[in-house]
């Protein structure tokens, strides 16, 4: 270590080149990370905030609770428990005079079952009247209050919104909570049809119709409209990043070392070790790589605090600390490619 | 009784090369080194010098023949052992490359201390030893900043500082004036007189004749002692 940090102290310009190209590599993974995580958020906050444990659709909805309609019929056959929830889902857009409109998911509920029972609002209060609405706080950056008396689409009915609440979003579109008959309204559909679908927090409900089908939360969420696309995009841009990063730095360190060699050489007359320069070309790297990622995590934090809410940004411990891990391990195996050459590095040559 | 011997070396051998391109650099060499003497090996370019310098030194192997540095056999220990020998016994001047371009002087002897676990000189010890060699204000500099004698002068004084039993110098006096070769002449001379070191120095230079006990000749690969 003592080798590795006075050179780098030495040759600052040279170090700092280095580690300023490590910050950008890691400040980028760290960024698309974060995109990564915030837009997979923003597809399913809602329903991880039900506790959901698996879904009922139509099994010809091709697994999307939009496409999906649960007839009165079917669903006169089937018995619901204190786990089980029909949802109506329709996209809308939201408008109001004084307001910009906003594109969201609306979410019929039957208010007495569970996704209802346990919404936790962030401000007001549970619909208590037809016509009453509870919205996710995005709304609040378009500056929606409690109060606001808002329209659906083209329908002039209006309705109010009398809560606020957190983490709800579908299809990274903040959702509007109402009742199931509003959803029909939307839908412009007759009585005949109850609900897109049954949210249940058992994962083996089975609603003993033909028609319908048991899907497990995941199989549900993968089959989001561009949810596993934008998740496969990301892995790839993040996955040729870690790689792109491994050959930058082993091409650097394999430069710095070949330089180094007859300082090395002279060394190695001397007696020293190879495997004291060995661990000083690794150390040298995890300092080189440790100091890229330390500014590469300042700078995340301060683009983070700068952006506009409206971003979909989202940082999460797990990942971040399996993306550090990841850059760190490059870095090391980075210093290892050019091990070799210092471990053929021939003492004679200083003298012969 | 205690064998005065540092460095035997006997039928000495070493061929480079293959069939019609085999070169014979050194043939059939014997030589000791003592301790308490300075010996000083010359020879035109090209005559074997630094090849003889590096089997004595145990960076190579000679192709026939035995070596033994302070009754270890050279050829027949392992890579690391005849590393741990150099590092403990051998003091190398080289021409070259001599310092670590990104430590200090006084650094450049901390190192020493580092990799060898122990602190081979007090402070003013080193200061004494670099006030020998007229260095004594160069103890911030790096490399760099150093003049190619002060370089040689600095290299000198690292190979010295950990106390070895045998000092190897290839061409010390290179970049020096005449002033300073006398310095550094004295300084080896001394070296094998009051410390009982054994000093071994390949160099072109005659001027340091004067300060050696034995004077050897290498022409052709051959060896032979010079008046």
């Amino acid at each position: 270590m003592y080798l590795a940090w006075k050179e780098i102290k030495h040759e600052k310009l040279r170090y700092g080149l280095i580690i300023g190209m490590i910050l950008l590599i890691s400040y980028l993974v760290y960024i698309l990370s974060g995109l990564a995580f915030g837009l997979a958020q923003q597809n399913t906050e809602a329903i991880d905030s039900w506790g959901a444990q698996s879904v009922i659709l139509d099994k010809d909805a091709n697994t999307s609770l939009q496409q999906s309609m649960l007839t009165k019929s079917q669903t006169d056959k089937m018995t619901l428990t204190k786990k089980e929830s029909y949802v109506g889902q329709s996209a809308i857009v939201a408008k109001e005079a004084k307001h910009a409109k906003v594109s969201a998911q609306f979410i019929g509920l039957d208010w007495d079952q569970f996704i209802g029972q346990k919404l936790v609002l962030t401000s007001g209060h549970k619909p208590t009247q037809a016509n009453q609405i509870v919205v996710d706080d995005g709304f609040k950056t378009s500056n929606y209050q409690l109060g606001d008396k808002i329209q659906f689409n083209s329908n002039t009915e209006t309705y109010t919104i009398v809560g606020f609440t957190h983490n709800a979003k579908i299809d990274i579109a903040p959702v509007v909570y109402g009742d199931l008959s509003t959803w029909q309204t939307l839908k412009k559909l007759p009585d005949t049809f109850v609900a897109s679908g049954i949210i249940s927090q058992n994962a083996k409900y089975q609603p003993g119709v033909d028609q319908l089908k048991n899907y497990s939360v995941a199989a549900f969420i993968n089959k989001l409209p561009g949810y596993s696309a934008q998740n496969m995009t990301f892995t790839f841009m993040i996955a040729f990043l870690m790689i792109i990063s491994l050959v930058v730095i082993a091409v650097f360190l394999y430069i710095l070392t070949i330089q180094k060699i007859p300082n090395y050489a002279v060394l190695r007359a001397q007696g020293v070790p190879a495997k004291v320069l060995v661990s000083n070309t690794i150390n040298q790297a995890l300092l080189l790589v440790f100091g890229g990622l330390a500014l590469g995590v300042g700078l995340t934090a301060l683009t983070a605090a700068a952006l506009p809410a409206g971003v979909p940004i989202a940082f999460n411990w797990p990942i971040l600390g399996g993306v550090t891990i990841g850059i760190l391990l490059t870095g090391v195996i980075g210093a290892l490619i050019p091990v070799k050459l210092i471990l053929k590095v021939d003492p004679v040559s200083v003298i012969a | 009784m205690e064998n005065k011997n540092t460095i035997e070396m006997h039928h000495i051998d070493k061929t480079f090369g293959h069939d019609t391109s085999k070169i014979q650099v050194l043939k059939d060499i014997e030589f000791t080194a003592q301790r308490g003497e300075m010996s000083l090996v010359i020879g035109p370019s090209g005559s074997g010098k630094s090849t003889f310098l590096t089997i004595a030194g145990g960076l190579q192997t000679p192709t026939a023949g035995d070596v033994r540095v302070e009754d270890t056999p050279l050829t027949a220990i392992p890579v690391k052992q005849r590393d741990a020998l150099r590092l403990n016994k051998i003091g190398f001047i080289l021409q070259a490359y001599n310092l670590v371009p990104f430590l200090t002087v006084r650094e450049q002897f901390r190192f020493v201390d580092r990799i060898k676990g122990a602190t081979h000189m007090t402070e003013d010890e080193l200061m004494t030893l670099l006030a020998d060699l007229g260095i004594q204000d160069l103890i911030t500099k790096y490399p760099n900043e150093l003049s190619g004698g002060q370089t040689q002068r600095v290299a000198i004084a690292r190979a010295l500082y950990p106390n070895p039993e045998i000092v190897l110098a290839d061409e010390p006096t290179a970049a020096l004036d005449s002033e300073r070769v006398t310095v550094v002449g004295q300084l080896l001379h001394d070296l094998a007189k009051k410390h009982n070191k054994s000093i071994i120095v390949v160099t072109h230079d005659m001027r340091l004749k004067q300060y050696a006990d034995h004077i050897y000749e290498i022409l052709d690969g051959s060896m032979r002692q010079a008046s």
